[in-house]
C-alpha cells in the first residue's frame, strides 16, 4: 500500500470577503504532498501563491474543499489541535524572517522544543545541532539584530527544524535576501530534502523554483501547470 | 506556565525605557490608590485610638448630641456616685470644658481666649505633663493651672508663674470676676488641635470661675470600665441605672463620627480611588494594546510556527501582571512617602487634634490594594488578549509582507 | 457659644436652643394662638409633616415646657459647607417666640440672651477696629469681622491644598504614561522617519513636523479632557447632593481651572512628543530603517 501523502489538498477554495466584492484567492485546488518530496510554486503577485501555502500549513482554513494531513481531515480539527499538528509536524520559513528580537539565535531555535515539552537536555543539544547544521554554530548567542539578513533566515530554517517536522514550508525564503545569500539558502533547503524533509517552497525567483523536483505554476487561483523534473 | 512567565518577561524588558515608564506610571497611580485606600478608614482607627489612649471607654452625656456641644449634666456628683458603685465600673470622672479669658495687663490689648478642662486632679490625668508638675501633686498658692505648650509660649510663661482668667460660661452670666491661678505645669493635651489654647485645673476651681455650685453639673462623665467586664457590660449597666442619660462606648462614638463628621472624608477616598482605578486602567490597557499591536506579525508568526492561542494569550496576560506588579511593588513606599506628606496637609485642619492622623496603614488596606489592582491588571489586559486571541495568522502575516 | 473640643469641619450644629419637635394633639385652645415656625425641608420628610400642621417645640433636651407652633411654611436651608454631612433638621422662629421658648422661671436674665448679633456699619472698612472695641468694651463677647480668617477659612484653604496635592500626583501618573505612549507612538513611525531621513530631511525638519503633530494631538486631548470634565462636574455634583442632600455645589469648573488644565497639558504634551521624538531622531537614518 502506498503511503499516503503527508498533506492533500482537495478541491479547495478560499475566498476572501473584501469591502468591494469577494475575492477569489484559491479556486478548486486539488494536489498532495509525498514524503520527501521538493515542491515549489510559482506564479505571479495575486495568483494564491502563499495562500496555498496557509492552507496546506493549517494556518488558513479553506472556505470549500478539504485539507488531510496523513490522511486525516483537518479542516474539523479545533484552534488547539491545529497549532499543535503545526508545532510537531510543520516547519515554516517566512520572507521576514520573524525571529524573536529579544532571543538570542540559540533561544529561537529552542523555542519550539520548548513549546513542545522536550526535555531541557534533549533541547540544548537539538538546537545546538541545528545551528551548527546551519553553520551559525558561532552566532548561537546573538540577538537577530546581531545577524545578517541572511544569518536570520538560516537561524529561522532552523527554528522551523526543531521538532523534527515531516514538511517544511518556506514562503519567499529568499525574498529580502540578495542573491548570494539567497544562493545559500536554497542551498541549504536543496541538503534539507536530501536529508529526507518534504519541501515545499513558494517563490517567484525561477532560480530558485528550478531545484525542486515539481513545479507547480499558479494563476488566478488555481493550478495551471505541474512539470515534474 | 513558567515558560509563559519567562516569555513575558522577556517581552517586557525587550524596550526596557519603555517598561520602565509604564511601571513608574503604574507606581504613581498604585501610590495614590493605596493612600486613598488609608483615607478610608485612617480617621476613624486613630481616633479610636485617641479615644483609647486616653484611658476611658465610656462617655456619659446629658442627651445623644456630640460630646461638649449638648446640655450639661445636672446633679452630677450623684450621677458620678451611682456609676462609681456599678461593678462593671473601675472610675468614673466628672469633666467639664468652658471658655475663659486671659486677663491682659495692658490696656485695650485683646483678650486671649483659652478653653479650660475641668476634671478632678486625683484622677487618672487626661495629659502629659511635660514641665513642671501636676494638679494633685504638691500644694501651691491659689488655684493649680495647668497650661499647654502654645498657650505658655505666646503668654511667655512658665511653671511659678501666675494668670488671671474670666469665665465665658455661656447664656446667663453676666461679667464673671476674675479668678488668679497658679500655673504648676506645661502639659500636653492629646485632642488639642494645632492652634488650641488649653489650660487644664480642678473642676472646682472652673465652677468658681463659672460661678457655678461645684459639682452641680458637667459637661461629660468619663468612665474607665472593669477589664474583666468590658466597655460594652459597663455601658449597659449606665443604662440601666441612670436612664435619662446617654451612654455611649468608644466604639460607638467612633461609629458615630465615621457616619457623620468624618464621612467626607471616607467619601472623597472613595471617589478618588475609584477615579484613580479607573485612570489607571485605561492606561495599563492602552499601554498594553499598542505594544500588542506593534507584535502583530511577531505573533502569528509564534502562532504559525505551533504556539497554541492559550499561549500567546497567557502571554498578554502576564506581561499587565507583571508591569502591574512591579508598579503595585513600588507604589507602595511611594504611597507611604506620599500619606506622610498628605496627612501633613490635612492635620492643619482647624480643630484636628494633633495625635489624629487621616492616613493610618492597616494590613485590610494593603490587601484591598492588591485585590484591587491585580483585577486592574486582569481588566486592562482583556482587551489586547482579545486582539491576540482572534488575530486571524494568515491575514496578518500577508499584511506584514505587503506592509 | 461651647466649641467642641473636636472643633471645625466636624463641629455639630449648634444653636442658641436646642429645640426637640414633638408632634401631638394640642390643646384646642391653643391651635388658633399656636404661633408660625418654618421647618427645613429636610424635617419635613424625616417627621412626615405638612404645612398647617401643629407642633410641639421644647428648649429642654428633656421635652419639658414645650409650645405649640403651628408650621407655617417649609424653607430649604442655606448649604453650609462646614455641615453638609449632618442632616439640615432645623427650625425658624421669630425671636420673641424663640426667647419666650427658652425662658427659663429660675434663671430670668438667661432668656435675654442671643447666639450673635449681626451688624451692618456704616462705614465696611471700619470693621477690625469697631470689633477690637466691642470685644474691648464688652467682657465675655466675641466680636469679629465676617472678612476675618477663621476656623472656615481656614478649612477650605487646607482641603484646596489637599485637592492641589491629588492633582500633583495624578498629573506626574499622566505625564509618565504620557511618555510611554508617545515613545510607542514615534516608534511605529521608526522606519518612516528614518526613509524621509534617507531622502534628505533634516532633524529640525522632522521635529517640527512633530511638533505640529504634538500640539495638535495635545490641544485635541485637552479640549476633550476638558469637555468630560464639564460632563463629571454635572455626575459628581448630582452624586454628591443626593448623598448628602443638599443643595452645595462640590465640583465647578470654572474660568480659572479651565485656563491651567490648558497651560498644563498642552505644554506637557508637546513636551512628551518632542521629548520621545527626539530620542528617535538622535539615531542615524540607517538605524531606523533597519529591522
Amino acid at each position: 500500500m502506498t503511503e499516503p501523502p503527508i498533506v492533500e489538498a482537495r478541491h479547495v477554495s478560499r475566498t476572501f470577503p473584501m469591502a468591494a466584492a469577494p475575492v477569489a484567492a484559491l479556486r478548486d485546488v486539488s494536489l498532495g504532498i509525498a514524503s520527501g518530496e521538493y515542491v515549489a510554486v510559482v506564479g505571479p503577485s495575486g495568483c494564491g501563491k502563499s495562500t496555498l501555502l496557509h492552507i496546506l500549513g493549517c494556518v488558513d482554513v479553506p472556505t470549500g474543499g478539504e485539507v488531510l494531513f496523513h490522511g486525516r481531515g483537518v479542516s474539523s480539527l479545533s484552534d488547539g489541535d491545529r497549532s499543535r499538528l503545526r508545532l510537531r509536524e510543520l516547519g515554516f520559513v517566512f520572507q521576514r524572517f520573524f525571529l524573536l528580537p529579544m532571543l538570542t539565535a540559540w533561544e529561537n531555535v529552542e523555542l519550539p522544543q520548548a513549546e513542545a515539552g522536550v526535555d531541557r537536555a534533549v533541547r540544548r543539544r537539538r538546537a545546538t545541532e541545528l545551528l551548527e547544521y546551519v553553520g551559525l554554530s558561532n552566532r548561537a548567542g546573538h540577538r537577530p539584530s546581531e545577524l545578517s539578513g541572511g544569518e536570520m533566515q538560516r537561524v529561522a530554517i532552523a527554528r522551523a527544524l526543531a521538532n523534527r517536522p515531516r514538511l517544511l514550508l518556506a514562503d519567499e525564503p529568499t525574498g529580502e535576501l540578495d542573491q548570494q545569500t539567497g544562493g545559500q539558502i536554497v542551498t541549504l533547503l536543496d541538503e534539507l530534502h536530501k536529508d529526507g524533509t518534504a519541501v515545499v517552497v513558494v517563490t517567484h525567483d525561477m532560480a530558485v523554483a528550478a531545484r525542486a523536483h515539481r513545479l507547480l505554476t499558479m494563476r488566478d487561483g488555481q493550478i495551471v501547470e505541474s512539470t515534474s523534473r | 506556565m513558567l515558560r509563559a512567565l519567562h516569555f513575558a518577561w522577556r517581552n517586557s524588558v525587550r524596550q526596557p525605557g519603555r517598561t520602565c515608564l509604564g511601571v513608574l506610571g503604574v507606581a504613581a497611580v498604585g501610590a495614590l490608590l493605596f493612600d486613598m485606600l488609608l483615607l478610608s478608614h485612617g480617621l476613624v482607627l486613630s481616633f479610636r485610638d485617641l479615644l483609647d489612649r486616653a484611658g476611658f471607654d465610656v462617655r456619659v452625656l446629658a442627651t445623644d448630641a456630640a460630646p461638649l456641644s449638648g446640655p450639661r449634666i445636672v446633679d452630677a456628683e450623684a450621677a458620678v456616685a451611682a456609676i462609681a458603685r456599678l461593678p462593671q465600673v473601675e472610675a468614673a470622672v466628672p469633666v467639664s470644658i468652658r471658655n475663659a479669658e486671659i486677663v491682659s495687663q495692658s490696656e485695650g490689648a485683646r483678650p486671649i481666649r483659652v478653653q479650660f478642662l475641668g476634671a478632678d486632679p486625683n484622677a487618672r490625668p487626661m495629659w502629659t505633663v511635660i514641665d513642671g508638675r501636676d494638679l494633685s501633686a504638691g500644694a501651691s498658692a491659689g488655684s493649680p493651672l495647668l497650661v499647654n505648650r502654645a498657650l505658655a509660649a505666646r503668654l511667655g510663661v512658665a511653671p511659678g508663674s501666675t494668670v488671671s482668667l474670666r469665665g465665658s460660661c455661656g447664656p446667663g452670666s453676666a461679667a464673671l470676676p476674675q479668678m488668679r491661678f497658679a500655673i504648676v505645669g506645661v502639659a500636653e493635651f492629646p485632642f488639642d488641635d494645632a492652634a488650641a489654647e488649653t489650660v487644664a485645673g480642678p473642676i472646682s476651681s472652673l465652677a468658681g470661675l463659672c460661678g457655678d455650685e461645684p459639682g452641680s453639673s458637667v459637661d461629660m462623665l468619663l468612665v474607665r470600665s472593669n477589664p474583666k467586664d468590658g466597655s460594652e457590660s459597663a455601658a449597659a449597666a449606665i443604662r440601666a441605672r441612670l436612664r435619662g442619660l446617654h451612654v455611649v462606648t468608644n466604639g460607638e462614638l467612633v461609629e458615630r463620627f465615621s457616619r457623620v463628621e468624618f464621612s467626607y472624608f471616607r467619601q472623597i477616598s472613595f471617589v478618588l480611588a475609584t477615579v484613580t482605578m479607573f485612570f489607571g486602567f485605561l492606561l495599563i490597557a492602552v499601554l498594553l494594546t499598542a505594544s500588542v499591536n506593534e507584535r502583530l506579525g511577531e505573533i502569528a508568526a509564534l502562532r504559525a510556527v505551533g504556539l497554541s492561542r492559550g499561549r500567546v494569550v497567557a502571554g498578554v496576560l502576564f506581561e499587565s501582571m507583571m508591569m502591574v506588579g512591579a508598579g503595585a511593588i513600588l507604589a507602595v513606599p511611594v504611597g507611604l512617602a506620599l500619606s506622610v506628606w498628605l496627612d501633613g496637609i490635612l492635620r492643619a485642619l482647624p480643630g484636628i487634634p494633633t495625635d489624629v492622623h487621616f492616613f493610618v496603614f492597616e494590613s485590610r488596606a494593603l490587601v484591598s490594594y492588591a485585590w484591587l489592582l491585580g483585577a486592574a491588571s486582569v481588566g486592562a489586559a482583556l482587551y489586547p488578549m482579545r486582539i491576540v486571541a482572534t488575530l486571524p495568522i494568515a491575514a496578518t502575516l500577508r499584511r506584514e509582507v505587503v506592509g | 457659644m461651647d466649641r467642641t473640643r473636636i472643633a471645625a469641619p466636624f463641629a455639630i450644629a449648634l444653636v442658641a436652643a436646642a429645640a426637640l419637635v414633638t408632634t401631638g394633639a394640642a390643646q384646642t385652645g391653643q391651635a388658633a394662638d399656636a404661633p408660625g415656625v418654618l421647618l427645613s425641608r429636610q424635617l419635613m420628610e424625616r417627621r412626615q409633616l405638612h404645612v398647617g400642621d401643629l407642633v410641639r417645640l421644647s428648649a429642654d433636651p428633656s421635652g419639658g415646657r414645650p409650645q405649640s407652633f403651628r408650621i407655617l411654611g417649609v424653607y430649604e436651608p442655606t448649604a453650609d459647607p462646614m455641615r453638609f454631612a449632618q442632616p439640615a433638621l432645623e427650625v425658624r422662629l421669630h425671636l420673641p417666640d424663640l426667647l419666650a421658648l427658652k425662658r427659663d422661671p429660675s434663671q430670668p436674665a438667661a432668656s435675654d440672651t442671643v447666639s450673635a448679633i449681626n451688624v451692618a456699619l456704616v462705614n465696611p472698612a471700619d470693621a477690625d477696629g469697631f470689633a477690637r472695641d466691642v470685644s474691648a468694651r464688652l467682657p465675655g463677647t466675641t466680636a469679629a469681622s465676617t472678612m476675618a480668617p477663621n476656623d472656615r477659612t481656614s478649612t477650605f484653604v487646607v482641603i484646596e491644598r489637599f485637592h492641589l496635592a491629588i492633582a500633583i500626583v495624578t498629573m506626574i501618573g499622566s505625564a509618565v504614561f504620557l511618555l510611554a505612549l508617545m515613545i510607542m507612538m514615534v516608534d511605529e513611525r521608526r522606519e518612516t522617519v528614518g526613509t524621509l531621513r534617507l531622502i534628505g530631511f533634516t532633524r529640525r525638519r522632522i521635529l517640527l513636523q512633530v511638533l505640529a503633530e504634538g500640539a495638535l494631538i495635545a490641544v485635541a486631548g485637552t479640549t476633550f479632557g476638558i469637555l468630560f470634565s464639564f460632563a463629571s462636574q454635572g455626575a459628581f455634583n448630582r452624586f454628591f447632593q443626593w448623598r448628602y442632600d443638599t443643595s452645595l455645589v462640590f465640583l465647578r469648573i470654572t474660568p480659572g481651572v479651565v485656563a491651567q488644565s490648558i497651560l498644563l497639558a498642552v505644554p506637557l504634551g508637546i513636551v512628551a512628543s518632542l521629548a520621545a521624538s527626539w530620542a528617535l531622531l538622535r539615531r542615524g537614518a540607517l538605524a531606523l530603517i533597519r529591522r
